[in-house]
């Protein structure tokens, strides 16, 4: 019976019901909408810098961790690359010599970390061949060819086939310098790469740090979700550090725990503006029918049934229109999820961060069902304060009020 | 058999500031099957008399003893069934369900009190032919007259078979033939089934139709006549 009342209650102001219904369903809407923009976010900062930058897993003797300097190799190279490719779930690898130097031109020098590398192995890895803008790939000049990023180029003053100096220290520890020559000039999707990156064969570093070694492995899974399991496989057959990319960069954890939090303030902020509606709108409802709730009391209806009747209003409003701000959530999430939202109007900034023009709105299956309680609790906790006063109302009105 | 003693009833408002006696020691009885009329001037207190006969509100000072219960000694919860089941209530602005068809109307104090559905069916299908409104059954209040309405309003109250009707100014929103035919159908369950009523009122044709007269000036009945 209550039920029925409550129902019949909905409908007796359509239009005020509808605003309602329709403010809940565009809350939830709103709420889906910006999770999922918010996760693509993260997703295509996680993704540029793991394809582009760090892959999923990098090893490194222990002591570069504390120093990253050139004397500190990874140790027992032969059996780590075997241990690499015997891995089914490694998708490319690549081994790096890393040092730090400065790289000067006519016009200007600068701070730059030099990276030595197998060419096919390191395009393979971070695709860094199809991220050339001018140039080619260690394929035209025979004597140090090295390739700088865009940004560098413009620092300096050079562009390809310019002559620069890198100056750096070798494995001695001495301060040693070589004259090389600019075969590419690429524009990578890491801001940092961009910053002060610069690509030299690893022989042509090796021979002028005096080293044979390599001080970093990046390895790039089929999937993010193996990382776990191929770095524990991997720790167990060298001594050297295996890490994933959230331990090799921090900022990955900070990222997930502010969108965490930045998720979290948004569904409260969300929540919040759609309780002080239903608060509103229903205590405009029981007011309305002052009245009526008093005519209800004087011919015998308990509190606790003017209570649930107010209540059960608010709820059936949530259970109409939470489910409807899911499914427009989702197809809204599910279109702009496989089309991609084009943010181009922003690409420069957004480059700058290390992000592409295009962001894939996603969202885990499971926030669905969180959002519809998070929907069903604010509607229920936006009735009470209309249900009390609802209960509140002395029957003597209905009469008083002839 | 009395089915309502009143006894000594006062009712003080605004008690701690500038009191106002609206029921000044009023002590009355009204038998089973009566059909009182109680009157007076405005503000002389039929209404707040006939709202703590009914047990909406409490007196001051006194008692009021309905069908052997004394009901300001009921808890809230108590007094909410006891109205249920034992008193009828007819409103001068009829106070029906917007959202409820006529039937359903009827049926609602019924349904209150968990009464199984085919008595709930018969029971408004009866009054509704009594009060003559079989016809609009199955519409809402807003598609009824006034007259129409009171009568919905009334078998309401009717349909939980109360121990009395408490009417406040049942007809003051009725047109003369509206009026006409809701005192004739009250009085006719009155005399068929022995339907206690008790109204208050200014309206001449129903101190006319009634049986007993309770005038009330100042708080005080000043008479009381049965006819």
């Amino acid at each position: 019976m209550i039920l029925s009342l409550s129902w019949k209650n909905i409908w007796r102001s359509k239009k005020r019901s509808l605003v309602v219904i329709g403010a809940i369903t565009l809350g939830v809407w709103a709420l889906i909408f910006m999770i999922a923009f918010y996760n693509s976010f993260g997703t295509a900062f996680a993704r540029n810098a793991i394809n582009y930058e760090h892959s999923h897993i990098q090893i490194h003797h222990p002591d570069y961790l504390i120093e990253a300097d050139v004397k500190n190799q990874v140790e027992g190279v032969p059996e780590i690359i075997g241990s690499i490719k015997n891995e089914l779930l490694v998708k490319a690898f690549s081994g790096r010599q890393k040092v730090n130097g400065m790289i000067a031109s006519t016009k200007t020098s600068a701070g730059v970390q030099i990276y030595g590398i197998e060419p096919s192995a390191e395009s393979g890895t971070t695709s860094l061949e199809g991220q050339l803008l001018e140039g080619s790939y260690f394929s035209k000049i025979k004597r140090n060819p090295i390739l700088i990023s865009a940004k560098t180029a413009e620092k300096l003053g050079v562009k390809v086939r310019s002559k620069i100096v890198l100056t750096f220290q070798d494995i001695q520890g001495n301060i040693t310098s070589a004259s090389c020559r600019i075969e590419g000039i690429f524009e990578s999707k890491s801001p940092k790469i961009n910053e002060g990156v610069i690509y030299l064969k690893m022989s042509d570093l090796n021979r002028l740090v005096g080293s044979n070694g390599i001080n970093e492995f990046a390895i790039l899974l089929h999937s993010n979700e193996q990382i776990e399991l191929v770095q524990e496989r991997l720790q167990s057959t060298t001594e050297n550090t295996v890490r994933s990319y959230k331990e090799v960069a921090p900022e990955f954890n900070l990222m997930e725990e502010s969108s965490v939090i930045t998720k979290q303030l948004l569904t409260i902020i969300i929540m919040l503006a759609l309780l002080f509606g239903i608060i509103n709108t229903m205590l405009m409802a029981v007011l309305e029918r002052t009245r009526e709730i008093g005519m209800l009391r004087s011919v015998g209806m308990h509190r606790r049934s003017i209570f649930s009747m107010v209540m059960l209003e608010t709820t059936l409003m949530g259970l109409m229109a939470g489910p409807m701000g899911l499914l427009l959530g989702y197809l809204t999430i599910s279109w702009l999820g496989s089309r991609g939202l084009d943010l181009s109007v922003y690409s420069d900034a957004l480059k700058e961060y290390g992000f592409d023009a295009i962001f894939y709105p996603e969202i885990q299956n499971s926030t669905y069902p969180m959002l519809m309680v998070v929907v069903m609790l604010t509607a229920f906790v936006g009735a009470i304060y209309p249900a009390i006063k609802a209960v509140r109302l002395n029957p003597l009105e209905a009469i008083r009020k002839l | 058999m009395n089915v309502i003693e009143a006894t000594h009833l006062v009712k003080t408002y605004n008690p701690d500031t500038i009191p106002v006696k609206a029921v000044n020691d009023i002590s009355v009885e009204i038998k089973e099957g009566e059909f009182t009329a109680v009157v007076g001037p405005s503000g002389s207190g039929k209404t707040t008399l006939l709202n703590m006969i009914g047990g909406l509100d409490t007196p001051t000072e006194g008692s009021v003893i309905v069908n052997g219960v004394e009901i300001d000694m009921l808890s809230q919860s108590e007094l909410t069934d006891f109205r249920m089941n034992n008193i009828g209530f007819v409103f001068q602005s009829y106070n029906l369900i917007p959202v409820m068809t006529a039937k359903e109307n009827i049926e609602f104090i019924m349904l209150l009190q968990k009464s199984d559905k085919s008595l709930r069916d018969s029971r408004a299908n009866e009054l509704m032919e009594k009060m003559g409104i079989s016809e609009t059954s199955k519409r809402r209040p807003s598609e009824l007259s006034g007259g129409q309405q009171q009568r919905v309003a009334v078998a309401r109250a009717l349909a939980s078979k109360p121990k009395f009707i408490l009417a406040d100014e049942p007809t003051a929103n009725l047109d003369s033939q509206s009026t006409e035919s809701l005192l004739d159908i009250m009085a006719k369950m009155n005399e068929e089934e022995n339907v206690t009523f008790i109204f208050s009122t200014h309206d001449q044709r129903v101190i006319d139709k009634a049986k007993r007269v309770i005038t009330i000036v100042d708080g005080k009945i000043e008479s009381d006549e049965t006819r």
